[in-house]
């Protein structure tokens, strides 16, 4: 398996994806936050079209009254994980609405520790 | 300009057994609007699997994200410890993981085309592809002892070896349901009503399917060549005869064909599982705990399943992240669905063969 990890600070987190990605070549799979405790860290995983384990990943971490920079400019279909986050991590993600999965009597960013 | 009305389609719909909901906003029964809401059973098994459960017992965990799809999830799964581990799984294992991985295939792309059937009107030939996916249950029971919710792959090889007896019966019933699913995909390819209902409705561009990353069925039906099967090398599918089937029309049509090509495809694959079968062990014995992260891509029979696992050198995980294919078509089916006539909206709809347990997990 072959896998590009790129560390960045949350900030140029769009830029750097912007520069990366193109449609043509990349597959765009999720983004995942895990929580360390006190913080995030957000990976976004791309995938490479027809090539055999081929994947590009992009780390940055953030801390929960962090914004979260939303990547939907440059890939559209980003808004459904970026909701999620926002949801069952609990993060301030930019333009994303919370109640994907969660409502508001149900228990609030289940994944968080603690 | 028409008078504006809001239709809910779903939690509960005639056409979608589902629990998702679509709000449509509709002027002379044009879809203006549409929003999602997935979260009706959503069942925390992440957090379960991150905090209640051990490493060892997630696979069995995971299997009940959905029934349809156990197969693959606990594949991803293991998949995803045995890369952390290190472990080697035995060349029998792989392949009694692709004869399961295949019958959970089959009966998937069967029930998908059925109901697909069911919503045209075409109960007749919903019954037919019912009757006829009752054989890989039969299969599917055969070899696993159960007909969903299957236990099959565990951390290290798989939880059961095929007897010569079980073997026998297979290739039996393998040759009939081929015979049957031939049978059905010229049907599902000639029909003269179904082509008039389904060709040209519901179309997804390979430029849309690229950019709105869409995955299984739905992106090879665009002409988008990408299959989990081809890029990730979970299992030795080429020795064993897969090929890729794409198309290009995009529409509903073609999403069912390419379900019924791959059908066909899979018992093919059958046969040369079966033939080339290795002897050997069926699984190794598993040492150490799980440290460091590992991530798995996996052709479930939607399309794309996506693993995150993360261990810290303890029972439980400190991570587990699930992304399931439907999770990823939701986008593309929002976008589609504006400009659409309300009447389009259970073909297009039940074409994507949306698995909401799975998304929900």
């Amino acid at each position: 398996m072959k896998v590009d990890e790129v560390k960045v600070p949350l900030r140029e987190v769009r830029k750097a994806i912007k520069e990366f990605y193109n449609p043509d070549e990349w597959h765009f799979i999720t983004v995942n936050g895990t929580d360390l405790g006190g913080k995030v860290e957000l990976k976004w995983f791309f995938a490479k079209y027809g090539e055999k384990e081929v994947f590009k990943v992009f780390t940055a971490e953030a801390g929960y009254d962090d914004e979260i920079p939303t990547i939907t400019y440059i890939i559209p279909s980003a808004w459904i994980s970026e909701w999620e986050l926002a949801d069952l991590l609990g993060l301030n993600v930019e333009g994303a609405k919370k109640g994907l999965f969660l409502e508001p009597d149900s228990p609030q960013a289940p994944l968080r520790r603690g | 300009m028409g008078k504006k009305i809001t239709i809910p389609f779903g939690s509960q719909h005639v056409a979608l057994p589902e629990p998702i909901r679509f709000v449509f906003q509709t002027e002379n029964e044009k879809i203006v609007d549409v929003d999602v809401d997935v979260g009706y059973v959503h069942r925390g098994i992440e957090k379960a699997c991150m905090t209640k459960f051990k490493y060892m017992q997630v696979g069995y965990v995971v299997a009940r994200v959905c029934g349809l799809c156990a197969i693959s999830h606990t594949l991803a799964y293991v998949t995803a410890v045995e890369r952390l581990m290190g472990i080697e799984v035995p060349k029998r294992a792989l392949y009694l993981r692709i004869l399961v991985s295949e019958l959970d295939r089959i009966h998937s792309h069967l029930l998908a085309m059925g109901h697909l059937a069911e919503v045209a009107g075409y109960e007749n030939l919903f019954m037919h592809t019912f009757r006829d996916r009752e054989l890989v249950m039969e299969l599917q029971e055969l070899v696993t002892g159960n007909r969903i919710q299957f236990d099959y792959a565990c951390i290290g090889g798989v939880n059961r070896d095929l007897t010569p007896e079980v073997e026998k019966e297979l290739r039996e019933k393998l040759k009939t349901l081929k015979e049957k699913v031939l049978w059905l995909k010229d049907v599902y390819e000639n029909d003269y009503s179904i082509k008039y209902r389904w060709k040209g409705v519901g179309v997804i561009t390979k430029e849309m399917a690229k950019e709105l990353n869409v995955v299984g069925p739905p992106a090879r039906a665009s002409g988008l060549a990408t299959d989990v099967r081809n890029e990730f090398d979970y299992l030795p599918f080429k020795e064993v005869g897969y090929r890729m089937v794409v198309r290009d029309e995009g529409d509903v049509y073609a999403r069912n064909m390419v379900r019924a090509e791959e059908t066909v495809n899979s018992i093919e694959m059958l046969f040369n599982v079966l033939d080339g079968m290795p002897e050997g062990d069926i699984k190794v014995n598993v040492k150490g705990l799980p440290e460091g992260e590992s991530f798995v891509r996996i052709e479930a029979p939607r399309g794309e399943l996506f693993y995150y696992v993360r261990g810290n050198k303890k029972m439980v995980l400190e991570r587990l992240r699930i992304r399931v294919p439907t999770f990823a078509n939701i986008p593309v089916m929002r976008e589609l669905f504006v400009g659409m006539e309300y009447a389009d909206v259970p073909a297009v709809v039940i074409s994507f063969d949306p698995c909401l347990s799975c998304t929900a997990r």
